[in-house]
């Protein structure tokens, strides 16, 4: 039996191969990815590692604020902490760190170097003591006078800046210059280049950039030669019980957890379409078994008439099952490694890769291995039992195709099982149940396998034959044939439609929340703000902004009646709701050791980010609807809101309501004005002068600086003159509302084309499997081919014929795909209007979907002319007296 | 005969065919030097033992295979200089074809497998004719009906129809009754027999069935791939007895 079933896998190389491909494509994908992230955050361990060799401990302030993306700001320490340091027992050396995120560097070119979401440019201090000093001097000398400065080789480079030059540096307050007079690097002899980008100044200097006058952001220390770092952080924690004080390990362990957790966080998206592309590929599997068993009727019969007991029948299929997914695996894992390295070396601009490629971790090997074989032989343990009820006497019957009815109970089955998801899915989406996600997801896939396979197959014809009518137009036969051909057997038609389905299904949903998001910024910008320009940072890194005496000249230029500036900042809401926020969501916890002294004093809460304003103005600009209370009455001390904010959170005018800043630590802010509508963006409206005495150093910054004109004519004259204003800064542009507009979904629309860059690998997989269950069925149909040649059929036509059969299947699979995508994208957006009354409008991208349709039939043709070329090459004799 | 002049025109022939399949000792020479013309508005049966060459020479004859040597023509065409795709065209529009089983397209209704050959080309079937033919072979109730639903004698009746549907110069058919039962075969090759008389076509069967050769105007004897005898007006017994003179 062995023997039979390996002969018979070998005698069909091409399939075995066609079908391993679709899963070995997920499988490198997954195992691609997996392999860049562990590459990626083993080289930012060992940057960060480089980065903060040399120190021991860690003196700092214990109160700490959330920024958003697992990063915390903690607030500065006096300056007079480094010389307290110094004297204690054990310090052979310390010395003040200034660490901030406060400016930029402009290449020679007056661009910003690097990108933003690429690591952060830091400004730092230059340290004496080599030991503590971040990075290795590669060339020149450190900063001696305020003038100076010294960069890390990699910006130096990519500035275009040698020691000598002139370098530019656009800080929060101004665009000034420094002369260049030192290299530095990572590693014993700084021959590697860093991730971030840093630039060092003299301490003074450094202090004025990073706005912490009189403060260093730290205390940092080498401990007397003998002496561990715990030992040296628990004599200083003694020596100084106010101070928190951590060991340099894990003090560079808290950095790279703070960077691999964005590494994390890409490593998971990117792996969920590599799932996604599995989840296709079983599909795939499924389908390619259903029709080779259903080809393979006779054989079986015949061996089970012979004396072929079921269980060895059933063997046999299962053991190709097992050796595709082990050809699979193999190949999945060599693309993998490929794809990985591949990524890696792309990647390597932003995050610098250290060391060679490591080698594939075994748990990479195991999940390959297991997902490969596991996922191959669940798909064909139904077709295989359903060869092992074929009956003896099937052998003396002519080759039966797979012809089971569409019936009753199909019907009944697939209509429960699209209830039952949509009432999970219903639920899931309302945030009822343990736990939604799961639901939606559960959901999600009731619905697709009951919409593909269950109720597929009874639409699957008559879809077939309706979507045939083009090609058949003036009694065409070849269109006709190609419609009959794709509704003789409806469930293959449907589960090979269903691959494509899946794909089409989500980038439908991506393109109808994306277009409705785009619009509804659009709509929200439009009706909201009445401003005729905008001044606005066009970098998105924490710290970049308008410099300080900005906002002042926009307010004196001729022709502008207003100039209302707003600030980002970080806050934690300890209020009652915020409190309850914090019990159901606790945070991860922290590590443990390494830390004496006092621990981190933030309270629980919800971390949001808000808005500084300018009351007198803000409210002009911007139409937030009726207000209850006054702008005038925003005193320092107060704050406002949006009136959903408010009802969600149980405030109402007057309330004192407590919140936590790490600067300034709790304090209670009266409410003072409730907007009547929501704009989407933070809801928590501090007064500018409330706002700068709060938020960490870095944030204190205008974001945008929103511009009136004193008449509709006088705003070219007011844009020219506001251009001259900021022609020096690099990132700050003057928009009109529609620029301003594109910037805000600016972002929505990368992250998009790489969502669809992502599903392409669904869709491809889809193709692959379009081609497989066509070049299968051609193979069933090869008399039938004969006979339309010998009757005078031209190659021409049977291969037009093939590609239209594919494009029928596949347009029957995109336009299922389209309904479940527009299905689940009105469930979503009924949950994002619910949480968003004032700001979501659902809207069809109808071109996006029309494009999505025409690409869905295209890839189906594009599938189809491989198998549509071997079939016109049939020898007509041959094909006829076929058996 | 109705006309005289039309029968001084071959429909179709071989001149000096030569087919040989394989190489050195594995060599089989299907045909061996044929030379044979079939007449315009006759019936002509083909007969011969097994592996004779007689399916070989029908397919040559019917451009669906080429010869190794020697020439075929179909009407006033030669089939060996024309490409692959110009006897496409000439087997859809010239010729007839029906096998000995497994002639029709299982997903296409009667009627529609009766005018495929001309929807292939795009042509519109000239209604008169093909409500003759349709008519002669009996299949009128049966037009809407699939393949599967059919009976195998029906099923080869609408392979003739087809095969006459386009008005070809020629019609071949391979052994057509050698799957059917007697009385099933006895109405095919009446059909057949009327679309020669009647309707003025040109058929020519291989059959190793001497009744069914009866049927025929002439029978040609073939034997390793040679032309051994002929005769006109057959009837059963006289094939019986010459193909027992040319078995000794
Ligand atoms: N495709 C082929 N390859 C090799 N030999 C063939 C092929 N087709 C037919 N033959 C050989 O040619 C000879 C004539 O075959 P065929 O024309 O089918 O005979 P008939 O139809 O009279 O029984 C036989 O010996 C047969 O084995
Ligand atoms: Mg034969």
């Amino acid at each position: 039996m062995l023997r039979i079933a390996l002969k018979d896998l070998f005698a069909r190389k091409r399939r075995l191969v066609t079908t391993a491909v679709a899963i070995a494509l997920g499988i490198a994908f997954l195992t691609g990815t997996q392999l860049l992230s562990g590459i990626l955050s083993d080289s930012i361990k060992s940057l960060v590692g480089d980065t903060y060799d040399g120190i021991d401990a860690v003196v700092r302030s214990s109160k700490v604020q959330q920024v958003g993306f697992g990063n915390e700001i903690r607030t500065p320490v006096p300056e007079g902490l480094a010389a307290e340091v110094a004297q204690v027992e054990g310090v052979r050396a310390s010395s003040g760190i200034v660490e901030t995120i406060t400016a930029q560097l402009v290449g020679k070119d007056g661009k910003i170097v690097g990108s933003s979401f690429g690591p952060p440019t830091i400004v730092y201090n230059w340290v004496e003591d080599p030991q503590l000093r971040f990075g290795t001097l590669r060339d020149g000398r450190g900063p001696e006078t305020d003038s100076e400065i010294a960069l890390d080789f990699g910006s130096a480079k990519d500035g275009g800046y040698q020691i000598g030059d002139t370098v530019t540096v656009a800080s929060q307050t101004q665009t000034e210059q420094f002369t260049l007079v030192g290299l530095t690097g990572l590693g014993k002899d700084g021959k590697d280049s860093g991730g971030a980008k840093s630039l060092q100044f003299t301490t003074p200097v450094a202090q004025r950039i990073g706005q912490i006058p009189g403060e260093f952001s730290y205390v940092v220390a080498a401990a007397d030669p003998g002496l561990s770092q715990q030992d040296l952080t628990n004599a200083i924690s003694a020596a100084l019980p106010g101070e928190q004080v951590v060991t340099g390990e894990r003090f560079s362990t808290e950095n790279q957890e703070s960077i691999s957790q964005f590494v994390d966080i890409l490593g998971t998206f990117v792996s969920v379409f590599g799932y996604i592309a599995i989840f296709v590929a079983c599909f795939i599997i499924y389908n390619t078994f259903s029709i080779i068993v259903a080809q393979r009727t006779r054989e079986t019969a015949l061996l089970r008439a012979v004396g072929a007991r079921r269980r060895q029948v059933l063997g046999a299929t299962l053991l190709e099952a097992v050796v595709i997914g082990l050809v699979s695996s193999v190949l999945g894992l060599i693309f993998g490694a490929l794809l990985g390295t591949g990524l890696a070396k792309a990647f390597s601009s932003s995050f610098t890769v250290k060391g060679g490629i490591p080698p594939i971790g075994v748990g990479t090997v195991v999940l390959a291995f297991v997902i490969g074989v596991g996922v191959t032989v669940v798909s064909a343990v139904g077709p295989a039992l359903r060869s092992t009820r074929v009956p003896p006497i099937a052998a003396l019957s002519e080759v039966s195709v797979d012809r089971s009815d569409v019936s009753r109970s199909r019907l009944v089955w697939g209509v429960a099982m699209l209830v039952l998801g949509g009432v999970l899915m219903g639920l899931g989406l309302s945030d009822v149940g343990p736990n939604p996600l799961v639901e939606v997801g559960a959901a999600a896939l009731l619905i697709l396998v009951s919409v593909a396979l269950v109720l597929g197959p009874l639409i699957a014809a008559p879809m077939a034959r309706v979507l045939a009518v083009p090609f058949a137009a003036g009694g065409r036969i070849a269109g006709r044939l190609a419609g009959e051909n794709a509704a003789r057997n409806p469930k293959r038609t449907a589960a090979t439609a269903a691959a494509l389905t899946i794909g089409v299904t989500l980038v439908t949903v991506i393109a109808i929340l994306a277009a409705s998001l785009k619009s509804s910024i659009d709509s929200t910008i439009s009706s909201s703000l009445k401003a005729d320009l905008v001044v606005n940072t066009t970098t998105f890194s924490i710290g970049a902004g308008i410099p300080a005496n900005i906002a002042d000249q926009v307010a004196t230029t001729p022709g502008v009646k207003i100039a209302s500036p707003v600030r980002f900042g970080p806050v934690r809401l300890t209020d009652a709701a915020g409190k309850r926020h914090a019990r159901e969501n606790p945070e991860t916890p922290s590590l443990t050791g390494g830390l004496a002294g006092a621990a981190d004093t933030a309270p629980p809460g919800e971390d949001k980010f808000m808005l500084g304003i300018d009351p007198a103005t803000f409210f002009e600009v911007l139409n937030l609807g009726a207000l209850e209370g006054s702008p005038s009455e925003m005193a320092p001390g107060t704050f406002a809101t949006t009136k959903k904010t408010a009802d969600d959170r149980g405030w109402a005018l007057g309330d004192k309501v407590p919140m936590f800043f790490a600067r300034s630590g709790e304090q209670e802010l009266t409410l003072t004005v409730i907007a009547e509508r929501d704009i989407g963006q933070s809801s928590i409206y501090l007064p500018m002068a409330t706002f700068e005495q709060v938020v960490p150093p870095g944030f204190n910054i205008d974001n945008a600086i929103y511009v009136v004109a004193d008449s509709p004519a006088d705003v070219p004259q007011v844009q020219t003159a506001l251009d001259k204003l900021v022609a020096d800064l690099p990132t700050i542009k003057v928009q009109d509302l529609q620029e301003y507009a594109e910037q805000q979904s600016g972002p929505l629309n990368t992250i998009v084309l790489v969502i669809y860059g992502l599903l392409a690998l669904a869709i491809i997989i889809a193709l692959v499997g379009i081609a497989n269950t066509l070049g299968l069925s051609i193979l069933e149909r090869t008399k039938e081919l004969g006979l339309l040649r010998a009757v005078g059929m031209t190659k021409k036509q049977l291969r037009r014929s093939i590609r239209q059969e594919a494009g029928i299947v596949a347009v029957f699979g995109t336009l299922l795909g389209l309904v479940i995508g527009i299905g689940f994208s009105l469930a979503l957006s009924a949950v994002i209007t619910a949480d968003n009354p004032d700001i979501f409008s659902y809207r069809l991208p109808v071109p996006t979907l029309v494009a999505i349709t025409v690409i869905g039939a295209l890839a189906g043709v594009l599938a189809a002319i491989l198998p549509a070329r071997r079939a016109a090459k049939l020898d007509v004799l041959q094909a006829i007296s076929s058996v | 005969m109705s006309t005289s002049e039309q029968t001084a025109f071959a429909a179709a022939g071989a001149v000096d065919a030569v087919k040989v399949y394989g190489e050195g000792d594995t060599e089989v020479r299907a045909l061996d030097g044929v030379t044979a013309t079939f007449e315009r508005g006759k019936f002509t049966a083909i007969m011969g033992p097994s592996g004779s060459g007689k399916s070989t020479l029908m397919h040559c004859l019917a451009g669906l295979d080429r010869l190794s040597t020697g020439r075929v023509f179909v009407g006033d065409t030669y089939l060996d200089d024309l490409s692959e795709a110009q006897l496409t065209e000439l087997r859809r529009d010239k010729i007839g074809f029906v096998f000995q089983a497994f002639n029709l397209i299982p997903t296409l209704s009667a009627l529609e497998n009766v005018t495929l050959p001309m929807d292939l080309a795009g042509r519109k079937p000239d209604q008169a004719w093909l409500d003759q033919v349709i008519d002669t072979v009996g299949l009128r109730p049966r037009l809407t009906h699939r393949p599967s639903e059919l009976s195998g004698g029906q099923q080869q009746r609408v392979a003739v129809a087809r095969a006459l549907a386009s008005q070809p110069d020629i019609v071949f058919a391979d052994e057509p009754t050698g799957n059917l039962d007697s009385r099933s075969g006895g109405e095919l090759l009446q059909f057949m027999r009327h679309a020669v008389s009647d309707l003025g076509q040109t058929i020519v069967m291989v059959t190793h069935d001497p009744t069914a050769a009866a049927y025929a105007d002439r029978v040609v004897f073939l034997a390793d791939g040679h032309i051994v005898s002929e005769m006109t007006e057959p009837t059963a017994a006289r094939v019986l007895d010459l193909m027992k003179q040319l078995g000794d």
